[in-house]
């Protein structure tokens, strides 16, 4: 089931090094992209179908469309390489096996919009990936494929890295713009979008890693060399990441559209430790999950989990067991998205700290059925009111886990409950 | 004038102003779209999301009114079931980590958390986790006092200090919700506008330690007034109330929205000068050292004055336009030389160009504009053989030193119609005790040609005469303010429409107004 | 996240050393702001120190030309800063969903009952501190383990027990 289009030289020892990546054919294209109008370059990505891999899943191409022409201003490239969506650990492997994948890509987009200086961001947790990537950003340097003429045509790109330091709100691309602005990360309003207000407030395109490293395939290949991976809607491949309960966990490249059960049990090996199958979180910890049930009939492409009420998201595969425990879980849950809140809009400020006590109230035995309750309305009551996305990519998953779990609630406020009664 | 558009909130049509966004643009015709972070001086921030507006047809269906601009055509919810929804229930999490300690908490009375709760809220607390726990009473440096419990971080404070005074002592630390507002250690809060952030905090986080704990705030009278600390002028309101057994006192002074003078603000000068208004008060009347009866003083004045052959009669640079005049028909009238000499009230260097004038009167303008000579060379020659100074008010003590005022009185007869009582009056031959602006009404014109009018605010147990009726007791034709405003009327053409009651609140732009035609 | 907002001061001014210095100087010409350095500036110091002072915090502010504020808005948002000394070997282990599931609290209790190292404290000895971090983005071989920077992948009590006897 796998193909090997963004990790065709992750398995070569070395590809992270220019001398191998270029045997292996990395920027073999950069003639081919010069002698086009970047007019058609976006063009071709727009047909190609590539989809934002960050999360989000919004056209590529499109994006690019949206920036004003002709403002005076630079435009900026911003490579969100943030990826901190618990369970999504994709574009790591981009940056320290083939990070000439990425440089390439890079080139390609810079040279499609009309950008000059492009930053990258990269989570501060990845301590020895920065240096791997900076490393090999110093060698396309040296070897003249960054710097005033890339690979001597007459286009300058500078990239410089720039390390976040431990906040998971600064994948929301506004976030991020603040961060590299030397803020704290925490999203701005929208409008104006960064397309035409972003980075030092100049037109900025944001793109995460996997969506730029799929850049040079697509100039290569062309559009529809793309298009015969995935689905009509959810083209070409991603970087699936399969964490959990699976006997062979890791990241691997599929074409978008395959079912899911069937990647689990084909490509990572089942369920481990020959247990049964709980649930399944498909697209990192923010997506809703799927109960075996609902599992049965999803495929791995953006239509198939909105129809099945969940999101494709980054692609992060978690397998839940039959040993876990749903509060528990959401407990953890919660935990990591009150830590990462910002801090700035009131309902994700003060109510994702109220939703994690309650649940601890209820993992305490204290819980009563009207906390379980309230730790439902309040999914609800926060959700969409708040300027970015990171409060209801907490109420979304633990919605759907009070919705198709309530019985766990439930069973530790009974319990406790009858225990009160035996007391007395 | 900007352009008017319609819009409809709740299904109704109206008009109002374009280029604004929607809370101001539908507070000006009188609907209130709930709001904290946001603030006309300070930009939209969006952060607390009370003003979550809903918008039928075309858009986002939810959006934060302070970052949505008022456009034509547009059809904004605002007490539709699911806005009043999140109006609740933005204030249920407001409100689940406050301590509500609205019994001791200054802002009670004036708190945005408290009459949203009335208006949006008025549901029992369901919080029944432990509170989150911040730290209390932080001194932040130029009186400014923090509850960081308190708090909603909302993060005015920190805008006005970052975009207004540009000092940037303040910062929100920390995220989530242990986010707070702090400084940075060793840098406190060091500007001469930092106690704005005490009229900003929507709530009872940032309090004077001026203020704090001497007054409930629904004690206190709110009059419209003028500052007297500078040429500025700022619009105030004068906080003042009578406790019972005691005299009116004012316990502050607050900002009075005025976008022709001083916007939302004022500085920390002027606001703090309320104290003098309070204290060091001359309150006697005196013939030297003895305390008598007005009449008598006033009788032993009249005697001075026929016996003197050569009368100095000095005013002070903060008197209003009223007072100058009463007292400049007293001078002619006793064929006395005038002089408004105050080199002293201007401290070179001190203004800046936002609300601080180097010149620390309130009415310097008023001299220009009624021809009251001013300069040190007539004024001194004028005292060289003077028998006699009649000073209203101006204090010598900061043109001259004590020599230099030794030297210039020499052996003249003083009478000192004072606010305060200092050395110069306690050395005066009478001394009169007059009222301070805070119990008088009148007019005075700032440093950039805005001529305000302000009303009396207090009113002492023991009241005192102001400078009109003392200088008509003396023998000025004008007897009372009344008289002086309408011989203004005839100096100031632009105040010919005008009874002082009509002038307008932010006051009266000389500069593009027929105020060219003075006529003194 | 706990408070972080409680500074330490050394009682000593802080300036970059040579190196550090150089460093500043090549980047700030990366951006169009000096504002963009109050981050890597940040990295700087905690690459020379360990760790971020109070006096760091205020050199930074004054070498960028910015309020302190904002530099200390930065060091207590982002949580990698470190704002009091760790131990000789610093330990983070991720607590986020896919190492949770994996078993990461062995390795935590293994911590607890035999070095006495809760999260947030260091040993005695200063040799160890340890920290549980949130997704450390290693989830498809989870539980990680990351000491001084370094990854350990699939970590178990085992491995991390003999983990432990490298770091001298």
């Amino acid at each position: 089931m796998e193909v090997k289009i963004l990790s065709a030289k992750f398995d070569i020892e070395g590809a992270n090094k220019l001398e191998v990546a270029k045997q292996h054919g990395a920027y073999a294209n950069l003639d081919r992209l010069f002698s086009m109008e970047p007019a058609d370059v976006i063009e071709e990505v727009k047909k190609s179908g590539l989809r934002g891999r960050g999360g989000a899943g919004f056209p590529s191409g499109v994006k690019w469309g949206f920036l004003p022409k002709d403002t005076g201003k630079p435009v900026y490239l911003a490579v969100n390489s943030d990826e901190s969506e618990p369970a999504t650990f994709k574009d790591r492997y981009i940056l320290v096996r083939d990070p000439h994948m990425l440089i390439e890509g890079i080139i390609i987009c810079s040279y499609a919009i009309g950008s000059h200086d492009t930053y990258i961001y990269i989570r501060g947790e990845y301590t020895t990936q920065v240096k791997e990537l900076q490393a090999a950003i110093d060698e396309a340097y040296e070897a003249g494929y960054l710097g005033d003429k890339v690979a001597g045509h007459d286009f300058r790109v500078d990239v410089t890295v720039h390390r976040g330091a431990g906040a998971y709100v600064c994948g929301e691309e506004t976030a991020l713009l603040e961060s590299i602005e030397g803020k704290k990360g925490q999203p701005r309003s929208k409008p104006p979008f960064p397309a035409v207000a972003g980075l030092y407030d100049c037109p900025t395109i944001i793109n995460n890693v996997q969506s730029i490293a799929s850049l040079p395939y697509i100039i290569e290949n062309g559009a529809d060399a793309y298009r015969q991976y995935g689905t009509e809607k959810s083209p070409g491949t991603h970087l699936f990441g399969i964490s959990g309960h699976v006997e062979k966990p890791g990241m691997y490249e599929l074409p978008l559209g395959l079912p899911l059960l069937e990647v689990l049990e084909k490509v990572a090996g089942g369920v481990w430790k020959g247990r049964k199958l709980k649930g399944v979180i498909p697209g990192g910890s923010s997506t809703p999950v799927l109960t075996p049930e609902e599992a049965k009939t999803v495929t791995l492409d953006y239509e198939s989990m909105a129809q099945h009420k969940t999101m494709f998201g980054s692609g992060g595969i978690v397998v839940l067991d039959e040993t876990v425990d749903i509060v528990k879980l959401v407990k953890n849950l919660i935990n990591f998205y009150h830590h990462e809140s910002c801090g700035q809009c009131t309902p994700c400020r003060e109510g994702l700290g109220w939703m994690k006590k309650i649940t601890q109230k209820i993992l305490d035995g204290e819980g009563t059925m009207s906390d379980v309750d309230l730790l439902r309305e309040l999914c609800d009551n926060i959700e969409m009111k708040t300027v970015c996305v990171l409060s209801a990519a907490c109420t979304m998953p633990v919605r759907s886990y009070l919705d198709k779990f309530r019985h766990e609630f439930e069973a530790y406020v009974t319990a406790d409950e009858s225990s009160v009664a035996e007391a007395k | 004038m900007a352009d008017k558009i319609k819009l409809f909130v709740n299904g109704e049509e109206v008009e109002v102003e374009s280029g604004k966004n929607l809370v101001d643009a539908v507070s000006a015709v009188g609907i209130e779209i709930p709001h904290l972070c946001y603030h006309p001086a300070l930009g939209a921030d969006g952060n607390c999301r009370m003003c979550l507006v809903g918008l039928e047809e075309g858009g986002p269906p939810l959006v934060p009114a302070c970052k949505t601009p008022a456009q034509e055509g547009m059809k904004v919810l605002l007490d539709a079931e699911h806005i009043r929804k999140i109006q609740h229930d933005v204030m249920e999490f407001e409100l689940i980590n406050h301590p509500i300690d609205c019994p001791v908490c200054d802002q009670a009375g004036e708190c945005k958390l408290q009459d949203y709760y009335m208006g949006y809220d008025r549901k029992d607390s369901r919080m029944t986790v432990p509170q989150v726990t911040k730290s209390k009473k932080l001194d932040f440096g130029g009186g400014v006092v923090h509850d960081q419990e308190r708090c909603i971080v909302c993060g005015r404070c920190v805008r006005f200090l970052r975009q207004i005074t540009k000092t940037g002592e303040l910062g929100i630390i920390n995220r989530t919700d242990t986010a707070r507002v702090n400084i940075f250690p060793g840098r406190p809060i060091d500007n001469r506008y930092g106690l704005n952030v005490v009229d900003l905090c929507p709530v009872g986080a940032m309090t004077s330690s001026d203020f704090r704990f001497k007054q409930r705030v629904w004690f206190l009278k709110k009059v419209p007034s003028v500052c007297h600390g500078c040429a500025k002028g700022c619009s105030i309101t004068i906080d003042h109330n009578r406790e019972k057994y005691q005299d009116d006192i004012i316990y502050r002074f607050r900002p009075r929205l005025n976008q022709q003078v001083n916007g939302y603000f004022m500085c920390n000068d002027g606001r703090l000068s309320y104290r003098r208004e309070n204290e060091g008060r001359l309150t006697q009347f005196r013939l030297g050292k003895n305390e008598r009866d007005m009449l008598d003083v006033i009788t032993g004045c009249n005697k001075e004055i026929a016996h003197s052959r050569k009368t100095v009669v000095l005013v002070s640079p903060d008197l209003s336009l009223e007072q100058m005049v009463s007292v400049k028909a007293l001078a002619e009238k006793l064929g006395a030389t005038l002089s408004g000499f105050s080199d002293g009230y201007i401290k070179t260097g001190d203004g800046d160009d936002y609300l601080i004038s180097d010149d620390k009167a309130a009415n310097r303008k008023g001299l220009e504009i009624l021809g009251i000579d001013s300069s040190r060379k007539s004024f001194e020659e004028a005292m060289a053989d003077a028998e006699l100074l009649i000073n209203f008010n101006n204090d010598l003590s900061l043109s001259y030193d004590e020599s230099g005022i030794r030297s210039l009185l020499g052996d003249t007869r003083t009478i000192a119609c004072s606010t305060h009582d200092d050395e110069l009056t306690g050395q005066a031959h009478f001394a009169l005790a007059i009222s301070s602006y805070s119990e008088y009404a009148g007019t005075v014109i700032n440093c950039d040609n805005v001529l305000q009018h302000f009303t009396k605010a207090v009113t002492k147990n023991n009241e005192l005469p102001d400078v009109c009726a003392i200088a008509a007791e003396l023998g000025s034709p004008l007897q009372n303010a009344g008289q002086a405003y309408a011989e203004l009327q005839r100096a100031i053409g632009a105040l010919s429409e005008y009874q002082p009651a009509d002038i307008p609140a932010e006051g009266l732009n000389l500069n593009d107004s027929e105020a060219a035609n003075v006529t003194a | 996240m706990s408070d972080r907002s409680q500074l330490i001061s050394t009682g000593e001014p802080f300036q970059f050393d040579k190196e550090r210095d150089a460093e500043f100087e090549r980047l700030v010409k990366r951006y169009p702001t000096r504002e963009s350095m109050i981050l890597p500036a940040l990295w700087l110091t905690q690459e020379q120190e360990g760790w971020i002072s109070q006096e760091a915090i205020a050199y930074i502010a004054d070498r960028i030309g910015t309020f302190a504020s904002k530099v200390y808005e930065a060091a207590t948002f982002y949580t990698m800063y470190n704002l009091h000394p760790m131990g000789k070997h610093h330990i983070c282990v991720c607590r986020t969903l896919s190492c949770w599931l994996r078993g990461k609290q062995e390795i935590i209790d293994y911590m607890r009952d035999e070095l006495g190292l809760t999260p947030g404290k260091k040993t005695e000895d200063g040799k160890f501190s340890l920290e549980e971090v949130e997704c450390l983005g290693h989830c498809g071989t989870a539980p990680v383990v990351q000491v001084d920077g370094e990854f350990h992948e699939n970590m178990d009590v085992e491995k991390f027990k003999s983990l432990l006897a490298t770091l001298k």
